[in-house]
């Protein structure tokens, strides 16, 4: 851990404090402080409904969805070895984005379709990309995760073609049964990314020497692999796809806490969670009373990153350290 | 340690080893020299159980090496390797940690004073937090090999370990490897360095072309019309005042 971590650690808290507020007070309509603590007085208000079936369980969802992306990003790029390894940009998010639609048109009356049926999608993703030579050629990885993308992508619009739009990947009406279940699976994602942290930290060696010091390195690949699978789809279920999200966090993370992923897990679940509310409470501000996704958000401020990553850098082989 | 009839060769390639049997006497150092392409390599590889011998076994403590878990493994036998590669940063102290890893199931932590007497016993000490990108070729190489006495092995491998060391602490590494051999310790390295592998064995195995040409004490294979055969190439022993016999390689 950097010597500086602690400070970036209550600087985020901080951050993530103030953004939570003004994303309760900002919107079509605006309520000060005082209005909103009126509000949780008293529950038959405008307020109130404007609060706690509107703003509340919105906030909720970007938080957790910003956090498990960002998480997932960072178990990808120690599995993958790859420093701008991630669910959307592989492919995965766009599979379980397809499948989900599928899902939705083959059994539309199935319990926790979009789930299963995402997962499924992220399942045959990640088989398709562990198969073939990708996982030994970083830059090979990424082109098939590219093409892997633009074809789900593909194929998402063929199905969705004549159907009124299906998924768009915003928090626009996120119900509290969707947040409550959002809640769960990302809950338990991420306890179980800090638990398993330390394999992360494993993977920076090679194979061969993790299986000379007898580490089964099949084990801790395929957990973190699944695990951080599990968080995107868990997203891209009730949400959608949003790109970009598990690329910028954990790269600015190791930047300002160090590389070790007991510090870069925790730090960039905090500063996933605040970059997700903070774009689309941006996007819905701005434009207001229409309002931008947080996928395009995160498209506009992702993408550029990405290439500044790339032009600058060290490039796919390795994560840049100095 | 011993070989017994070991085979392995590469799918569509020449090279590879051809029913090779031979001691690897414990508590000593042995030196595997040839010329390269004779499967010098190859054979550590397969000491090491990265591959397995197509035909014949390795026996290690009078079982075969697959007897072993992954884990038994770990705790005997121990690989410093010529190519070290780190994906991202690690600290000296968290590469030697690693070394502990087969004696701590996956979701313990190594704690620090495990790690301490083998940075103590490299150098190291000082060095403990800093980052293995920040050292020197010969600083990773300590704590590589820290990170290798770190799993207590009773065998411990090395490729070519003194590559990246310049004359002193390659001298150095050579007498910890024979204090580690007195204790017990079965040391199998590859040298490229005739001379160097003559000097600090105590057994030297000779390979060409995947077979095993000789074994023996350095003074029974310092012979030159054995080494002209192996190396291909005329050599002559000379007596250097202060060191003793120097193997030197003649113009053709």
């Amino acid at each position: 851990m950097k010597q500086h971590a602690g400070w970036w650690y209550t600087g985020i808290l901080g951050l993530l404090l103030v953004t939570i507020v003004l994303a309760m007070m900002v919107g079509t309509t605006w309520l000060g402080i005082a209005q909103i603590f009126r509000a949780v007085t008293r529950p038959a208000s405008s307020d109130f409904t404007t609060v706690f079936t509107l703003r509340v369980p919105r906030i909720l969802s970007s938080l957790i969805c910003g956090g498990s992306l960002a998480v997932a990003g960072a178990l990808f790029q120690a599995v993958f070895r790859n420093p701008i390894a991630d669910p959307s940009i592989l492919g995965v998010s766009a599979a379980a984005n397809f499948f989900k639609l599928g899902g939705a048109l083959l059994l539309p009356a199935m319990w926790g379709r979009n789930w299963f049926f995402a997962l499924g999608g992220g399942l045959v993703a990640l088989a398709i990309l562990t198969s073939g030579r990708a996982l030994a050629d970083p830059y090979r990885l990424i082109i098939v995760g590219v093409a892997l993308d633009a074809t789900f992508v593909g194929l998402q619009q063929l199905l969705s073609s004549g159907a009124t739009q299906i998924s768009s990947s915003t928090f626009n009406g996120m119900t509290w049964s969707e947040t409550t279940v959002l809640l769960i699976l990302g809950v338990i994602g991420l306890i179980g990314a800090l638990l398993i942290a330390p394999w992360a930290n494993y993977l920076k060696l090679t194979d061969m020497a993790l299986s000379h010091v007898g580490v089964p390195v099949s084990v801790i690949r395929w957990s973190l692999l699944l695990l951080g699978m599990y968080l995107a789809v868990s997203v891209t279920a009730v949400v959608g796809a949003i790109p970009f999200v598990g690329i910028v966090v954990p790269n600015i993370a190791r930047r300002l806490v160090g590389h070790d992923y007991q510090t870069v897990l925790p730090f960039s679940m905090l500063a996933g969670a605040w970059l997700m509310l903070a774009a689309d409470t941006l996007g819905r501000t701005v434009i207001s009373p229409s309002e931008i996704s947080a996928a395009t958000m995160m498209a506009i401020i992702g993408g550029p990153f990405v290439i500044l990553l790339l032009q600058r850098g060290r490039g796919f082989y390795g994560m840049s350290t100095r | 340690m011993e070989c017994r009839h070991v085979s392995y060769h590469y799918p569509r390639q020449k090279s590879g080893l051809t029913a090779l049997s031979g001691e690897l006497p414990t508590g000593k150092i042995t030196t595997i020299i040839g010329p390269n392409g004779a499967g010098k390599s190859t054979l550590l590889q397969l000491l090491a159980r990265q591959l397995l011998p197509q035909s014949g076994e390795i026996r290690l403590a009078d079982q075969p090496l697959t007897h072993w878990t992954t884990k038994q493994l770990a705790q005997r036998v121990a690989m410093v390797t010529q190519h070290h590669q780190l994906y991202d940063e690690l600290m000296v102290q968290e590469v030697v940690a690693m070394g502990r890893l087969p004696y701590h199931n996956l979701w313990q932590t190594v704690p620090f004073h495990e790690v301490q007497p083998y940075l103590a016993q490299t150098g190291l000490l000082a060095l403990a937090d800093q980052f293995m990108q920040d050292l020197s070729g010969g600083q990773q190489q300590r704590a590589w090999l820290a990170a290798a006495l770190a799993q207590e092995p009773a065998v411990l491998l090395l490729d070519e370990p003194t590559t990246y060391l310049d004359v002193h602490y390659q001298q150095t590494l050579m007498t910890q490897l024979q204090s580690l051999a007195a204790k017990g310790m079965t040391v199998v390295q590859v040298l490229h360095d005739i001379n160097q592998a003559f000097q600090v064995s105590d057994w030297l195995w000779l390979l060409n072309d995947g077979r095993l040409a000789a074994s023996g004490t350095p003074a029974q294979l310092r012979d030159p019309q054995l080494l002209e055969r192996v190396f291909n190439t005329t050599v002559e022993v000379v007596t250097v005042p202060r060191f003793g016999p120097y193997i030197v390689q003649l113009p053709n």
